[in-house]
């Protein structure tokens, strides 16, 4: 092992070469860990009777991601009991087939919106965008005062649902021809409201009654 | 996880370890040719510093070796090595599904105590009162407030003051907070002139002996008879129809002329979420006895105050 000597020399009087040693054995981990969740996300379906979004829900995500929503909510409900009590069963990757990018996330400086769809009524939801105060006295969201005034343009949906479709959404020519009329004469607050409505309730499969024991009913406390 | 995958897992896994064990079991029995002075002849600052040679320090041999060793039997006992589930069978979902069954064991004589009694029963229950108090602010809360005094911008009736819109005994309650309600009064902005809906507001606001202008409530009363269908020819509401009393100091939208007239002009529609499907019938159960217990404490404490 005396002449063994000579490559532990080597490596150490050459920088470069330690660096690209170190970032072989580094990246090891991540090609691991990484590259076979990320292939198996790709392969991901969607639950069964989940579609993708429709033109109204399709221009409230693009408001929910301009605005930074996720800068304070997640979108993901984690496998442990106190997150299943407070919020409903947990999430699944099948639900954010037709999100690009996900919501997910772990920062919550407001509550989870996995399963707020259906949760409060629209003329709830309308308010607290809003001006949240009017009904939380206690919350730290922004109003959003702009998003009552703001049309949404038609031509510009159905330019992105092409997109989308060519990256693998199964919108139909008829889905996309009707889009622009699905937006007319609405507002982003419209918008924002019915992609709201959505969450957990049009993006899983329903047909399934979640089995015994596990959250949606028992859930809370 | 297909085959493929699970291979390349255990693969780089398996090269990993082995790289690393084999640098330190080599780092330890290199031989280390020493220059005349006994250094490695490694300078640096132009010879100020000389690289000697010293052994590694049992300390750390010993805990080099042992985090291999944890190394390894993490992935013996969990799932990590490719599709490998690891002897204890440890998954997330087994993990929720302990924790959950352990917690509704917990709350199974409570449990059994929402399915078995009323809802008026239930309110004098006191550990039945906490558990709805606080499914109440997670999730009520946002429209009827913290002490359920209700939000008359959304429309959100007061539960602490009695008037109940659509009855107030359990029965109602539970119905309201499982199946929800949706409330709607058709605008009358098209029936009445802009005289007749002040003179229709002065009269109600005559209902509950508030403020108002006595002849314009006069010439008010004989319309109200459109109002009557639903709130009664007296305006003290029908809980079938969920038409509030006109007659109480309690207001779904508020109480002054100028809201009133707005009310009659465009009408008011109201949703109240159904909350069967989220809560589940006990948990609706809790909260339907925590709202009558508070409500039931509010009335007490009203007389009380009236009383002094």
């Amino acid at each position: 092992m005396a002449s063994g000597y000579k490559y532990i020399e080597a490596i150490e009087k050459r920088a470069g070469l330690l660096g690209i040693c170190i970032a072989v054995m580094v990246s090891i981990g991540g090609l691991a860990e990484i590259t076979p969740l990320f292939m198996k996300a790709h392969s991901q379906e969607a639950p069964a009777g989940v579609k993708p979004y429709d033109a109204l829900r399709l221009a409230g995500r693009d408001i929910y991601v301009r605005e930074g929503c996720y800068l304070c909510h997640s979108q993901m409900i984690r496998a442990q009991r106190f997150e299943v009590q407070r919020y409903g069963e947990h999430s699944v990757a099948s639900e954010s087939v037709y999100d690009r990018p996900h919501q997910w996330g772990s920062k919550r400086t407001g509550p989870d919106l996995a399963r707020i769809g259906g949760k409060y009524s629209d003329e709830w939801q309308r308010m607290h965008l809003l001006a949240p105060r009017t009904l939380v006295p206690e919350s730290n969201m922004p109003n959003y005062p702009w998003l009552e005034n703001a049309g949404i343009d038609g031509g510009d949906i159905q330019a992105r649902m092409r997109v989308l479709r060519r990256l693998g959404d199964p919108y139909t020519d008829a889905d996309i021809a009707d889009a622009a009329t699905a937006v007319q004469g609405k507002t982003e607050l419209d918008a924002i409201v019915a992609y709201l409505q959505g969450l957990g309730t049009l993006n899983v499969d329903t047909s399934a009654p979640p089995a015994a024991g596990t959250p949606a009913a028992s859930g809370q406390p | 996880m297909s085959t493929f995958w699970s291979s390349w897992i255990m693969f780089l896994v398996v090269f990993n370890m082995g790289v690393t064990f084999f640098l330190f079991l080599w780092g330890q029995r290199v031989k280390i040719p020493l220059q005349p002075d006994g250094t490695t002849g490694h300078v640096w600052a132009h010879g100020t510093i000389r690289e000697s040679v010293r052994k590694l320090p049992t300390w750390w041999v010993w805990f080099s070796a042992s985090m291999f060793a944890a190394g390894i039997g993490y992935l013996i006992l969990y799932p990590g090595f490719g599709a490998n589930k690891g002897v204890l069978g440890w998954t997330s979902q087994g993990e929720l599904a302990r924790d959950v069954a352990s917690n509704n064991a917990k709350l199974e004589p409570m449990m059994e105590r929402l399915r078995t009694r009323s809802v008026e029963a239930l309110s004098a229950d006191e550990e039945v009162i906490d558990f709805g108090r606080r499914l109440f602010l997670d999730n009520c809360a946002a429209c009827h407030g913290r002490q359920a005094h209700g939000n008359q911008l959304l429309g959100a009736p007061s539960l602490a003051a009695g008037g109940w819109m659509y009855g107030g005994d359990g029965g109602q309650l539970l119905a309201s907070i499982k199946d929800g309600r949706r409330g709607m009064m058709p605008p009358f902005a098209e029936t009445f002139d802009k005289e007749g809906i002040s003179n229709l507001a002065n009269y109600v606001l005559s209902l509950s002996g508030a403020r108002h202008d006595a002849r314009m409530a006069a010439a008010g009363q004989p319309q109200f008879a459109v109002c009557s269908a639903c709130h009664g020819m007296d305006g003290k509401g029908n809980p079938a129809l969920g038409a509030p009393n006109l007659t109480d100091d309690i207001w779904v939208h508020g109480g002054d002329q100028a809201t009133i007239e707005t009310t009659i002009s465009h009408g008011r529609t109201g949703t109240m979420p159904s909350w069967g499907p989220r809560l589940g019938a006990e948990r609706a159960q809790a909260v339907a006895a925590w709202v009558f217990a508070n409500a039931q404490g509010e009335e007490l404490a009203r007389k009380r105050n009236a009383k002094k």
